[in-house]
């Protein structure tokens, strides 16, 4: 039977990503997935929850289990996002009446690179010169949504690619989405020691799993003339399997 | 107290202070990976374990306090009880001044820089003199500590010997061999004729009616130990049940704070000197103080801050504690924990701000041994701030009305599908970041301070509905 899965873009992908946003979904069409858009579909309310407006947090994703409602996996193409609705919306609506329908809403929801690896458990023939990159993960990817070894695996399905670890890869790269623009200095400064670590393994390519630490690391990156680029997960996986250069 | 915008930047510019640290930091990250990895079977099981004790000590607090102090003074020990920090100090005023004394020596204690005692004594003509090496550094320096484990690890051995040349008139060294010799030389002159030692308390036991203090140099046992009287303080959120509860703890201690297996000191003190004994004091009291934790206790969340054990894993392993330095925080507990405790001890008015110094990454949260979910509290803090919470700590009453007005906006527009997909595909990103954001974060101007920002090519909704096997509803 043909899979149908609801493709949930991100306001980061709507607004500013939308080549990635694209490129994830012709990543789920590559497997013969029928792909939903949702065109009310809005924010996850992440910057408002972060920033302890709970009230409004929780009209948002109220209006995010309304509008999603037929039972189809939501795939999330950002580990952040996912994180939030899978996971975070359970802690907002802890005393919720409405807590049991959230519930069913975030059971629903999946990264997709967690989706590819372990739903579809997708092969790859990967079409690219040999090439060596390093990864950053995002945080919530990392310690909420748990969806960075999906990620990674989805990168070593591809024969020619070697990932490099970085050192300190587990140290967050300073976007923190609103933190980014409350604190720039200091989330600068973690940028910067982000990059630092990059650096020192010599590697020229960044792939990453979310957009708001792409634009981060990558933005700073351009700032300082440095030759090494960051690249979003799913532009490099279409990249490397239908043969085109980076 | 200093802006934090200000103090902010001072920090960030103060490169010597981040290397050191940066340094420091990868150094006891490393150190507490390799403990668990060579020396634990079950480390998950141990945080479970202490999770439990410590919430069973927690919910009977009341019960725990009343058996302690029964037991304790059968033990031969006085039991104080003080409610706010002026009382805590008061009342070790009150001893030394029915001793006559007007030195005493301490060994580390956290609870103590909490409560003002330094300043409080000194205000009153007397001297507290420090013992614990990074103690005793920055004492010399008129700094606080800038970190609750290790108060001196902003400074490297360079600093530390210009520091003792300065201050002790020592030969300027820079080896820590010989560093230690010149603190060991200047502290056994000051323990000489010592009559009063005071000490913090790493877990209190109810059933036993004595305390444990763990340490790594031996001065804090000098101190609880050499002179006539020893004062231990102690919140009183660190009493639990048993020993076997006290012990879990211990073994979760020390592999988070430093990587060691265990401490190279264990001090468990029963009480004063019995007869026949040879050494120990003639008398030891303990300080039992509140300082709001029984308002804590009483919030549906931020009790489980109450667990902690002082280890400092969650600042090592902070990313923006080792950008900025303890300092910063302007409050003696820094790092996640002091984001949490900050503002439910001294007040949300006075430390609300620091709460900006979090980008919830939640690595504090994964590495707490005790498992208290530091990232979720910090939110929860920022609500109280802006005005959402339901039992918010003392003194959060003042509002961003801007950025309230900004956030109610967004949700406007997230619950309206038409209206933001209008404003989405008609401006690029950040163009609709600020309209909705302006007035209360100036977004674009901070976030181009330091990065290029996006080129906008597309919309989205029309390119999605050109590709094939997509349902657009
Ligand atoms: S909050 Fe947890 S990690 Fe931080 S000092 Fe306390 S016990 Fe240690």
């Amino acid at each position: 039977m043909m899979k149908k899965v609801y493709f949930y873009a991100t306001c980061l992908g709507t607004a500013a990503m939308q080549e990635t946003i694209l490129n994830a979904i012709k990543l789920l069409r590559r497997e013969g997935v029928e792909v939903i858009f949702k065109k009310n579909q809005t924010c996850c309310s992440q910057p408002s929850f972060n920033s302890g407006y709970f009230k409004e947090s929780k009209r948002v994703a109220l209006y995010n289990v309304d509008l999603f409602e037929k039972d189809y996996p939501i795939v999330v193409p950002s580990g952040s996002c996912a994180g939030m609705m899978s996971h975070d919306y359970l802690e907002l609506f802890k005393e919720d009446s409405e807590f049991e329908r959230v519930k069913e809403f975030s059971s629903r929801v999946t990264e997709l690179s967690q989706y590819l690896d372990e739903v579809l458990k997708v092969e790859y023939e990967d079409k690219g010169e040999p090439l060596k990159v390093t990864w950053h993960s995002n945080c919530h990817a990392l310690r909420i949504q748990k969806s960075i070894e999906a990620s990674k695996n989805l990168i070593k399905k591809l024969k020619n690619v070697e990932l490099v670890n970085l050192e300190y890869e587990e140290e967050c790269c300073g976007f923190g989405g609103t933190f980014a623009v409350k604190e720039p200095e200091i989330s600068n400064a973690m940028a910067r020691a982000k990059i630092q670590d990059i650096q020192n393994t010599g590697v020229k390519y960044l792939i990453s799993g979310d957009g708001g630490c792409l634009l981060n690391i990558d933005g700073t990156m351009r700032k300082m003339g440095l030759d090494v680029r960051g690249l979003h997960l799913y532009d490099f996986l279409l990249k490397r399997l239908e043969g085109v250069r980076l | 107290m200093k802006a934090h915008e200000e103090i902010v930047n001072i920090k960030l510019n103060d490169t010597q202070m981040r290397e050191n640290l940066s340094n420091a930091m990868h150094t006891l990250q490393k150190n507490r990976f390799k403990v668990i990895e060579d020396k634990f079977q079950d480390w998950q099981g141990l945080r479970n374990k202490a999770k439990q004790a410590k919430n069973n000590a927690l919910m009977s607090l009341e019960e725990r306090l009343v058996e302690f102090e029964k037991n304790a003074t059968k033990n031969g020990i006085k039991v104080h009880w003080a409610s706010s920090d002026e009382d805590a100090c008061e009342l070790i005023y009150e001893i030394m001044k029915e001793n006559n004394i007007s030195k005493i020596l301490k060994g580390k204690s956290m609870a103590s820089e909490e409560i003002g005692l330094n300043h409080y004594l000194e205000k009153k003509g007397l001297k507290a003199i420090e013992t614990d090496l990074g103690e005793v550094i920055i004492q010399l320096d008129g700094e606080v500590p800038v970190h609750i484990v290790v108060p001196a690890i902003h400074k490297n051995r360079y600093e530390i010997g210009k520091t003792f040349q300065e201050k002790l008139g020592a030969e300027l060294e820079s080896e820590p061999e010989k560093l230690n010799a010149i603190a060991r030389k200047y502290l056994r002159d000051e323990f000489e004729g010592l009559k009063l030692g005071l000490s913090g308390v790493n877990f209190a036991m109810s059933r036993e009616g004595a305390f444990w203090l763990i340490e790594n140099e031996g001065n804090g046992r000098m101190c609880t130990t050499a002179p006539d009287i020893h004062i231990a303080l102690c919140g009183i959120e660190k009493v639990m049940e048993s020993f076997e509860d006290a012990a879990t703890m211990v073994h979760l201690l020390t592999p988070s704070a430093t990587g060691q297996f265990i401490p190279t000191y264990n001090n468990i003190i029963t009480g004063p000197r019995k007869n026949g004994d040879l050494d120990g004091p003639k008398e030891v009291h303990i300080v039992l103080f509140d300082h709001h934790r029984s308002d804590m206790l009483a919030h549906k969340d931020y009790y489980e801050a109450l667990r902690c054990i002082r280890c400092g894993a969650c600042m090592n392993f902070c990313p923006v504690y080792d950008k900025i330095g303890g300092h910063s925080y302007q409050t003696i507990y820094p790092g996640p924990i002091g984001e949490v405790i900050s503002p439910n001890l001294f007040g949300m008015d006075k430390t609300g701000d620091i709460l900006n110094f979090c980008s919830l990454c939640g690595r504090c949260s994964e590495v707490c041994p005790v498992k208290i979910p530091l990232a979720d509290l910090i939110r929860k803090l920022r609500c109280d701030k802006v005005g959402q919470g339901e039992n918010p700590p003392f003194g959060a009453n003042e509002h961003n009305k801007m950025e309230a007005f900004a956030f109610s906006s967004f949700a406007n527009l997230a619950t309206n599908g038409n209206k933001w997909r209008f404003s989405l595909s008609k401006g690029h990103y950040f163009n609709w970041f600020v309209q909705n954001f302006k007035g209360s974060l100036p977004v674009i101007k901070k976030w181009s301070a330091f990065k290029e920002l996006p080129q906008i090519k597309k919309d989205l909704y029309k390119e999605v509905q050109n590709i094939e096997g997509v349902i657009y509803e």
